[in-house]
């Protein structure tokens, strides 16, 4: 899987295009050579999502390496929170949304007949943009998905029959917090309402329930925008951690966060086609295409 | 020099100036609670009030304000009081000033005068026409005063003046005999003349223009809410001091004067006896009670909450969670509001002839719980689904992205999160079906009064049998009584009641008591489960 070019769609693009056209689609194309170490975790492949009439995403190739940090950026609508909702099926759940086009996950299509959604986002977990922990306790908050699940058994029902995991949730609890760097923070109010807690600790508390069921991949949609800086700065601390044992996709608005905390960049421009792609350095610092440097630097977008 | 926009920033008004204003705006709310004490037969017409005759007081008071508010126009205008004016009081307040001279002049030239209708409504316009030039034109400290202070000196002076006097009767003559009295004239005029001047003293009181706008309407609104508290604690006191003595009838306290009841194989006597709310009607009765009644309503209340509590919000949650919103979601959307607009009468009638010839051909206490259980579903329903609707959908999607189910989230996340705002609309419903009487009237009243020993007993009515429909409960199919009915046969026709009842007036307002401590006992029911519901969403 790894290495993998895509020289036949470069070849049939450059042939069309005719003069300036040709210069920039080129140069947009260019990242297709772009090789990286280990294995490929997501592939999509000629993806297209459309809201309606609006084509929000155009034709993205893309494979994202395992247990590494893959930041998307670009301006506002450019279809980078569209393609990250797609990686795990959460535009089904926008009724407009109609996808084409291929995500691979661990080399299985996502998108075909059969495909066991609760599986698929277990494994795929996602971040959002507002930090939105239930209004439960923090105990609660952790244990939710595992107990709706049927991994751990915590309720009445469960005490009667003597099937009580209480030990087991108390434990995940604890290794989740402590994944999201919050256990010390809140060890001593397990049981106050997740309200309380501030939007910094509400939105590492969000990154420690998505651990709860042990995803491979973690999504996360400008999980910092809503922080202060001294919370984002703990949550960047964070992504930077959970890329060890995770493959984490993250969106952001903010081109230094991308710099500091990812490995390999993605830039989507208007129009929601994936123009560039490669390491964060070479992005940053060299990047192949105009528009891409013009954003970057500020000119444009 | 202070110009106009330095002397808004640091008030140069003086103690006195404020002290005048504030003692009118003092007399209008006195004025204000005088005429409601007046109708509410607090403080009587006829009577008098610190050893002077009531109208005469209250007109000497009205025209001491509508000087008082003149004085203050006309001092401010002058310069004597600082003030900050508009240019103009505006067209709401001379809209405001017209009509009640409007009013005033027709009432002078068709009664007064004698000049007839159509000579009482050309005076009206004129009068109303001067009172909105004189508002509109001047400076607002005048415009807002004059027409206003005067026309609370006029109707000061009509009541000084023995015009309309304590015994004062305006036979309208129509044919319904119809007829305005003193005790109804007094303290409406008393009242609206109050609130004008209480609404210019109080834009007095701030200094006229923009502050002055906000303190009076500030002054109006805060009298909205009050009336409305005012008017809870009117009816509920008027209630509770007429029903108090009927209800009391018999009552003893003192070891082993009670009933005994058993529970669970237990037997206790009561230290307390309460005939009113312990027995039935028997001709041996010393003292006779509504027990029946209330049981009735209660098991009433229970049997509609059962029925249309998981119905309605089974619906909500199709609606706001599966539904594709379209024209099925909008179908319902009207017919649940059709249905909640429905009069109860009409629901009565479908369960008179539809439901009692399907269950035992007789009224019933069943047939009755299904009745109000319809008139409380779409209640039900809209208010679920409002409090579904506004759960967030952050909440979903975080369920969703966790690969937890729909029906699972909606469970333990949607439902948890909307349960306050169920509650509320339950405790609504309740309060509403509780009191209906039209419904159980048709469909599940017996007699006027149920013997104490027909007192319904839903639980211990089931029996068991080896034969279909091995469950019944002949106690659910019986015709009983409920609060609401009982009130109104005795009020139509206050049959039955007999010797053991002294005082029959006393018999009714204790039974209106009783409804209203029952509807109000669901009511704090409910309010109790929606805070605990709602302490469990936040923190602190």
């Amino acid at each position: 899987m790894s290495e993998t070019t895509h020289s036949e769609r470069t070849d049939t693009d450059s042939t069309i295009e005719t003069t300036a056209g040709e210069t920039i689609e080129q140069v947009q194309e260019s990242w297709t050579d772009y090789k990286f170490q280990g294995e490929a975790k997501l592939t999509s492949e000629g993806l297209d999502v459309y809201y309606g009439d609006d084509h929000a995403l155009k034709d993205v190739t893309i494979e994202i390496p395992e247990k590494s940090v893959t930041a998307l950026i670009g301006p506002s609508g450019c279809g980078k929170s569209t393609f990250l909702r797609s990686l795990n099926r959460m535009n089904d759940r926008i009724r407009s949304a109609r996808v084409d086009g291929s995500v691979q996950f661990d080399g299985k299509e996502i998108y075909q007949e059969g495909i066991d959604l609760v599986e698929l986002r277990k494994r795929v977990g996602m971040v959002f943009q507002s930090p939105n922990p239930f209004p439960k306790s923090i105990h609660e908050n952790i244990t939710y998905g595992p107990r709706k699940h049927g991994d751990i058994e915590t309720g009445l029902l469960a005490r009667l029959l003597g099937r009580d995991d209480w030990d087991e949730a108390e434990e995940l609890v604890e290794q989740s917090l402590r994944q999201a760097a919050l256990w010390d923070e809140v060890a001593d109010r397990l049981d106050d309402n997740a309200l309380g807690l501030s939007g910094g600790q509400q939105q590492r508390l969000c990154i420690a329930r998505c651990l709860s069921v042990d995803p491979e991949v973690i999504l996360m949609d400008e999980p910092a925008s809503a922080l202060d800086p001294i919370a984002t700065s703990k949550i960047e601390d964070l992504i930077h951690d959970l890329a060890e044992d995770y493959t984490v996709v993250i969106v952001t608005h903010n081109m230094q966060q991308a710099a500091r905390i990812s490995d390999q960049t993605a830039v989507f421009l208007t129009g929601g086609k994936l123009v560039e792609y490669d390491d964060t350095d070479k992005i940053f610092e060299n990047p192949e295409s105009q528009r891409v440097e013009d954003y970057i630097t500020g000119k444009f977008g | 020099m202070a110009s106009a926009t330095e002397s808004d920033l640091i008030s140069g008004r003086t103690d006195s100036t404020e002290a005048v204003a504030g003692i009118a705006v003092g007399l209008a709310a006195l004025l204000f609670a005088l005429s409601l004490a007046t109708f509410f037969d607090v403080v009587s017409v006829t009577g008098t009030l610190v050893g002077v005759p009531v109208v005469p007081l209250v007109g000497g008071l009205l025209i001491l304000l509508g000087g008082a508010i003149i004085t203050f126009g006309i001092g401010s205008y002058l310069g004597y009081v600082e003030t900050t004016p508009s240019p103009t009081a505006g067209l709401v307040a001379a809209v405001a000033a017209a009509v009640p001279w409007f009013v005033a002049g027709v009432s002078v030239g068709s009664i007064m005068l004698g000049s007839g209708s159509a000579g009482g409504v050309v005076l009206g316009l004129v009068t109303g026409a001067v009172a909105f030039a004189a508002t509109a034109f001047p400076r607002e400290d005048l415009g807002s005063t004059l027409p206003i202070g005067a026309l609370s000196i006029l109707a000061g002076l009509v009541l000084l003046s023995g015009i309309i006097g304590p015994e004062w009767v305006w036979d309208l003559g129509w044919e319904q005999q119809a007829s305005l009295t003193a005790g109804f004239v007094v303290p409406a005029l008393t009242l609206a003349t109050s609130l004008y001047v209480g609404w210019a003293a109080a834009k007095a009181y701030g200094g006229f223009g923009a502050r002055g706008r906000h303190v009076g309407a500030y002054a109006l609104v805060y009298v909205n809410a009050l009336s409305i508290v005012a008017v809870l604690v009117i009816l509920l006191a008027f209630t509770v001091f007429r029903g108090i003595p009927g209800l009391l009838t018999g009552a003893e306290i003192g070891l082993g004067v009670g009933p005994e009841v058993g529970l669970f194989g237990l037997s206790v006597q009561l230290p307390v006896s309460l005939p009113f709310v312990m027995n039935g009607v028997a001709l041996l009765n010393d003292y006779q009670g509504v027990l029946p009644a209330i049981v009735g309503t209660f098991w009433l209340v229970i049997g509609a909450v059962l029925f249309a509590v998981p119905l309605g919000i089974g619906a909500a949650i199709f609606l706001t969670e599966y539904a594709e919103r379209g024209r099925f979601t909008q179908a319902v959307e009207v017919a649940t509001n059709g249905l909640w607009s429905t009069p109860s009468i009409v629901f009565g009638l479908f369960g008179f002839a539809f439901l009692i010839p399907r269950f035992g051909n007789g009224k019933s206490l069943l047939s009755g719980m299904l009745t109000l259980g319809f008139m409380l579903l779409p209640l039900v329903l809209i208010t679920s689904r409002e409090a579904m609707l506004s759960v967030p959908d952050e909440y979903r999607d975080a369920s969703a992205a966790l690969g937890v189910t729909k029906w699972q989230t909606i469970r333990s996340v949607v439902l948890p999160a909307a349960l306050p705002g169920v509650v509320t609309g339950v405790i609504l419903g309740v309060g509403r079906i509780a009191g209906e009487t039209a419904p159980i009237l048709l469909t599940m009243a017996g007699g006027t009064f149920v013997p104490g020993s027909q007192t319904v007993d839903v639980i211990g009515g089931f029996k068991f049998t080896a034969t279909p429909p091995f469950v019944a409960n002949p106690e659910l199919l019986q015709a009983t009584s409920a609060l609401p009915y009982q009130l109104f046969a005795l009020i139509t026709a206050g049959v039955g009641l007999g010797d053991s009842v002294a005082n029959p007036n006393d018999f009714r307002w204790a039974t209106a008591l009783i409804l209203l401590v029952v509807v109000l006992s669901f009511y704090a029911i409910g309010i109790g489960a929606r805070y605990y519901f709602r302490r469990k969403l936040q923190y602190e």
